[in-house]
């Protein structure tokens, strides 16, 4: 089988997966933590960063997901447990898909486009999804340049817009607020969960945990940069402005006189984004692979079976955005924790003492 | 062999089309086809207030012939009445059959009567609707806006170019105008000061050239014949002042270019002085300027303005010599630094006694120490010292 290299997952971590962050996120942020938005997601960052270590660490044993279940739990739990994963990844990509619609929806088109301008993307999430997980380290390859040149572009457009002292005075929003949205950032951390599906596909190298951490630390640090500049633009309105990474760097005085040249960046972003909405249907579909085992088409009628769910999924909840973020953010959003954090770390813990004892 | 070659490849082959087809579905704007038969491009909005919720007058672009004499921008306003400003647009979609579309709007004008209630009120279907550009320029009115906005300009084809151009680059330069976007607008609006500022744009009649020349066809003691069109020019001298949305003063021209000054927004703008009883021009060749808040032990506001200026003219001839003179004398500079302190002194008055936060002051505060925010936030502006320093030198 084809492996990912660790460079790919190094690229991963570090430049896919910030992009599905500076979408929505910011602007829900802002309503709860107001200046303080930074705290939140400084916390999630860590929490993650920890996670992510957590699982390359596990993925020392040369394991695949299935078998450290295995390992951990037995056999009977195993099965049932990664069929539960392959859901939990099913029910976590629900949100960045709908989050994705209405960005396309709304930021590629002058006027509101018929619901069939977003289909093409599940034909596109059905073929990457019939494909097993390893086949993503070489797109990881060619986002990661993309997202670099996306991201890099909107900040230099942005960053002279921003008043940064917007960001005082620290601490202004409560523990409270800084509790509330901590929370509500949850759904959007669960680089850890994905990451975990991919073990066994890539071979563990000395200091790969270390150096895996200290690319989605790095990630996060540009994130960081994004969030302040977001708030230093936009100040008490950022809780307005939807689709963050697409609106700061409009203000650029060059704008004016060449027209919305930050479309470019923007467009990089998005095609980037399109992939990482995708990898958690992927996962869901790997985990199912693993559960009910390994026959030749099952991997093709599970992806067009998903993403036709999904699609059933997209035109219902058109227009219940908010009600869905109110459901998965701000109601179900402890269940995020118990599979990137809970499940390696007891992976971990019991695990080895199974190990051992064999 | 080399079909084989060629299946193996096929995934490859496929995953790049299916990345192209999304790239298609995402970015193609339904290729950005607009049908201009049924889309109303709006230029500008004018608000007022009406007996029940406001009135919104906007000016449509419409397509003009192409030939070279009839080049340039043509329009039509249409105006509805309703409870929302939402309302008015539906009643404007249903009057004309044209799809409203708000993503070129660069101008949003506010009649004076609208503007002495809160803004916001109206604004907000502006700041939410997500094809508005919210850099979009603002400005208060004399009178009713639909009516200037309606209003004929001497020099250009809508009345939204030409009140556009009162706030362009230059003219920000030259501390005439303080122009403000609907964005920056909002922010004063919903931050802690919940003070902001607009220019007020005046209209005068002006009288066209075709006119005039048919009112002196009609003879020398002649009447101007009642169905010639009244050409106005536009003025944006003075800045309108808010607090908590409402229009609560208006600061004269001398106000606002000190209030430009102290934004450090002049460059190569012209003011008077007096030199004895003679009136001197001065250009400002670099303007720093700024406002920051001292905390202990009471708020202190500290202007601090820095001028560099040069002679640009003076009001009476004098010497050949004199002309290539361009460095000022003393007593000018002296009179400059009075006049300039005077400016801001007033300016400084006029914000306090109207209770507008024009400098952002409170949120300084707010941004410094929320402690100090709690204890002085309730008569922060009638509490706050003052101190102004200028400085105006010249060229050497």
């Amino acid at each position: 089988m084809k492996k990912i290299s660790s460079r790919q997952i190094y690229f991963f971590l570090a430049c896919v997966a910030p992009v599905g962050k500076i979408l929505f996120l910011p602007a829900l942020l802002a309503k709860d933590a107001k200046n303080d938005l930074l705290f939140p997601i400084l916390a999630q960052i860590l929490v993650q960063t920890l996670a992510v270590f957590l699982v390359l660490l596990l993925s020392k044993r040369g394991m695949s997901f299935y078998e450290l279940l295995e390992n951990t739990f037995g056999r009977i739990a195993a099965k049932i447990l990664i069929a539960i994963y392959g859901l939990f990844l099913l029910f976590a990509a629900l949100l960045p898909l709908l989050e994705q619609k209405l960005f396309v929806q709304s930021v590629f088109y002058d006027t509101l486009p018929s619901l069939i301008a977003f289909a093409p993307f599940f034909i596109f999430s059905a073929y990457v999804c019939a494909k097993p997980l390893s086949s993503f380290g070489r797109t990881w390859d060619l986002l990661a340049p993309l997202a670099i040149v996306g991201f890099v572009g909107i900040m230099l457009l942005s960053a002279g817009s921003a008043d940064y002292s917007a960001l005082a005075p620290a601490g202004a929003a409560g523990g409270s607020g800084f509790l509330r949205s901590t929370a509500d950032a949850t759904s959007w951390f669960f680089d850890a969960a994905l990451l975990l599906t991919f073990m066994g596909k890539y071979e563990y190298k000395k200091g790969m945990a270390w150096k895996g951490a200290l690319s989605y630390l790095a990630g996060g640090a540009a994130i960081l940069f994004f969030y302040a500049t977001f708030y230093g633009i936009f100040a008490e309105i950022a809780p307005n402005q939807l689709f963050a990474f697409t609106q700061t760097s409009k203000y650029f005085s060059g704008i004016t006189v060449l027209g919305r040249i930050d479309y470019v960046f923007i467009f990089a972003l998005a095609l980037v984004m399109a992939f990482y909405t995708v990898l958690p249907l992927q996962g869901g579909i790997d985990c199912a692979m693993e559960a009910f085992g390994t026959h030749k088409y099952l991997r093709t009628i599970l992806s067009v079976l998903i993403n036709a769910g999904f699609v059933a999924l997209v035109v219902t909840l058109d227009y219940q955005f908010n009600d869905v973020v109110q459901v998965i953010a701000k109601t179900l959003f402890w269940i995020f924790p118990i599979f990137f954090l809970l499940v390696p770390a007891l992976s971990f813990l019991l695990g080895r003492k199974r190990h051992e004892t064999a | 062999m080399k079909l084989r070659k060629f299946i193996k490849t096929i995934p490859l082959k496929l995953y790049f089309l299916l990345t192209i087809v999304i790239l298609y579905a995402f970015f193609s704007n339904d290729f950005g086809l607009v049908d201009i038969q049924k889309t109303a491009i709006i230029l500008a909005a004018a608000i007022d207030k009406a007996e029940s919720g406001f009135s919104l007058t906007t000016q449509i672009a419409v397509p003009k012939g192409s030939d070279r004499t009839t080049g340039g921008t043509s329009s039509v306003e249409i105006d509805a009445e309703g409870e929302t400003v939402s309302d008015c647009l539906s009643l404007i979609y249903a009057k004309t059959g044209w799809v409203p579309k708000l993503v070129f709007c660069n101008l949003i004008l506010i009649g004076e009567e609208a503007a002495k209630e809160d803004v916001m009120h109206s604004l907000n279907f502006f700041l939410r609707n997500e094809y508005m550009p919210d850099s979009c320029l603002m400005a208060v009115c004399e009178g009713k806006a639909g009516d200037m906005l309606s209003s004929q300009s001497a020099i250009d084809d809508a009345s939204s170019l030409a009140i556009n151009k009162l706030f362009s680059d230059a003219a920000v330069k030259s501390g005439k105008v303080m122009p403000n976007t609907l964005r920056e607008f909002a922010i004063s609006y919903f931050g802690v000061s919940e003070s902001g500022y607009l220019p007020f744009v005046r209209a005068s009649s002006q009288e066209s050239n075709q006119s005039a020349q048919q009112t002196a066809g009609s003879g020398s003691g002649g009447a101007k014949s009642g169905s010639q069109e009244e050409e106005k020019i536009y003025s944006a001298e003075e800045t309108a002042i808010f607090r908590g949305g409402k229009m609560v003063g208006l600061l004269p021209r001398e106000q606002t270019f000190a209030f430009s000054l102290l934004k450090g927004n002049v460059f190569a703008g012209t003011f008077n002085v007096k030199e004895g009883d003679e009136a001197v021009t001065l250009t400002v060749l670099k303007n720093d300027g700024g406002v920051s808040l001292e905390c202990k032990p009471v708020p202190k506001a500290k202007f601090s303005l820095d001028l560099l200026v040069r002679l640009c003219c003076r009001g009476s001839s004098g010497a050949i010599d004199g002309v290539t003179v361009d460095t000022v004398p003393e007593e000018s500079l002296q009179s400059a630094q009075t006049i300039v302190t005077g400016y801001v002194n007033d300016l400084w008055n006029t914000c306090r006694e109207k209770g507008c936060d024009l400098f952002q002051l409170k949120r300084s505060l707010y941004r410094s120490s929320l402690k100090k925010y709690a204890e002085w936030k309730d008569n922060f502006l009638s509490s706050t010292q003052v101190q102004i320093k200028a400085v105006v030198k010249t060229k050497k």
